[in-house]
């Protein structure tokens, strides 16, 4: 009977040895490395008791192969690394740029505001110089339209490649499994934080006055059981 | 309850331009005093250290959001009375509902406007 090939055991003790002294936690590639080193390690052994068993692992050996393609397609560290962090820095200068043009807009408001209009001269040259400086501010929003671009780009660009990457490995039937709550998502469930509606989402003013109008504190009560 | 534009207002931002913005909406409606808290435990703290007469407070802040300081504010026995406006961008029906179970005065949805906020506090001062 044919018996493992001293080569392969020791190519497989390598494996092992190598991933002992790293020391770092497994990763996938480790695994899918394991595996190909044991189909190697167990193909001249199996080849001899049951060809149908050796056509199964040339096939996993196979899938393992298209799976690092597949992986490498979707460029994870170019995502980590760059895309992501860039896209971090555009959202932060869009902060920076709305913060600094609120600021100035409603320093010339306030400036405008305690103006005496009695002095109808200084009055006007305070005016008129505060409204420069308003339409001056409101040039933010064409920078800021354009860093929202680049930031929507990549979130199109990680779609893309996740949603290929999902098909190729035909992953969409554990789409729907049930993931844990994260402590995060359980403080916005239970202090019901939504954030911000999209227009035509969520209730007008009106609607809001028309619900603490009809809504008798004992029809809340029973609303609540 | 009648309408003091001296009392002390607490408005309750983590926002500081929304802070600003609603101070400059109060000054034009003539109220002077009106102090600021960043979230609902800095705002629960100056609470216990002065009386104010009216409390308007965003919903989404960091540790404490406004409806959980709405909630203590009114288990607190000292505290049960004052006025309560929600001004929040929290547009949801059950937040609404949640917020007048919890026994909010009134609530306003961000963006909002000077009209609407002298309409609510009137609204309240009325009741």
């Amino acid at each position: 009977m044919a018996a493992i090939q001293k080569e392969n055991v020791a190519r497989l003790i390598e494996f092992l040895e190598e991933s002992r002294a790293r020391k770092d936690d497994v990763t996938l590639n480790d695994v899918m490395g394991l595996a190909e080193v044991m189909a190697r390690s167990m193909r001249d052994y199996i080849d001899a008791v049951q060809p149908a068993v050796t056509q199964e692992l040339m096939e996993i050996s196979g899938e393992i192969c298209r799976m690092k393609q597949e992986i490498a397609q979707l460029r994870a560290t170019d995502i980590k690394e760059n895309r992501i962090p860039e896209a971090g820095r555009e959202l932060d200068a869009i902060v920076e740029a709305t913060e600094s043009a609120t600021h100035t807009i409603m320093e010339a408001a306030e400036t405008i505001m305690s103006a005496d209009p009695e002095d109808t001269g200084t009055y006007q040259v305070v005016v008129q110089h505060k409204i420069m400086e308003i339409f001056e501010a409101c040039a933010f929003q064409d920078i800021t339209g354009q860093r929202i671009s680049k930031v929507v780009g990549t979130l199109n660009y990680i779609d893309e490649r996740v949603n290929s990457f999902v098909k190729r490995l035909r992953m969409d039937e554990y789409a729907d499994v049930p993931v844990e709550e994260t402590e995060e998502e359980r403080r916005r469930r239970e202090l019901i934080l939504h954030g911000p509606q999209l227009a035509g989402e969520g209730v007008s003013q009106e609607d809001v006055d028309a619900m603490l109008e009809v809504f008798a504190q004992d029809d809340i009560d029973k609303l609540f059981g | 309850m009648a309408l003091d534009l001296q009392m002390p207002v607490l408005v309750v931002d983590d926002y500081k331009t929304m802070i600003r913005i609603i101070r400059n909406l109060l000054k034009q409606l003539g109220f002077e005093d009106v102090d600021d808290a960043a979230d609902g435990t800095e705002a629960l703290e100056k609470m216990k250290q002065r009386k104010y007469g009216l409390v308007i407070s965003d919903w989404n802040m960091e540790p404490m959001t406004g409806y959980e300081l709405l909630k203590q504010v009114r288990a607190d026995a000292g505290l049960c009375k004052t006025p309560f406006i929600m001004v929040t961008a929290e547009s949801k029906t059950e937040n609404v509902i949640a917020a007048k179970k919890a026994g909010v005065n009134n609530y306003i949805v961000k963006p909002f406007n000077a009209q609407t906020l002298k309409g609510k506090i009137d609204a309240v001062f009325s009741d």
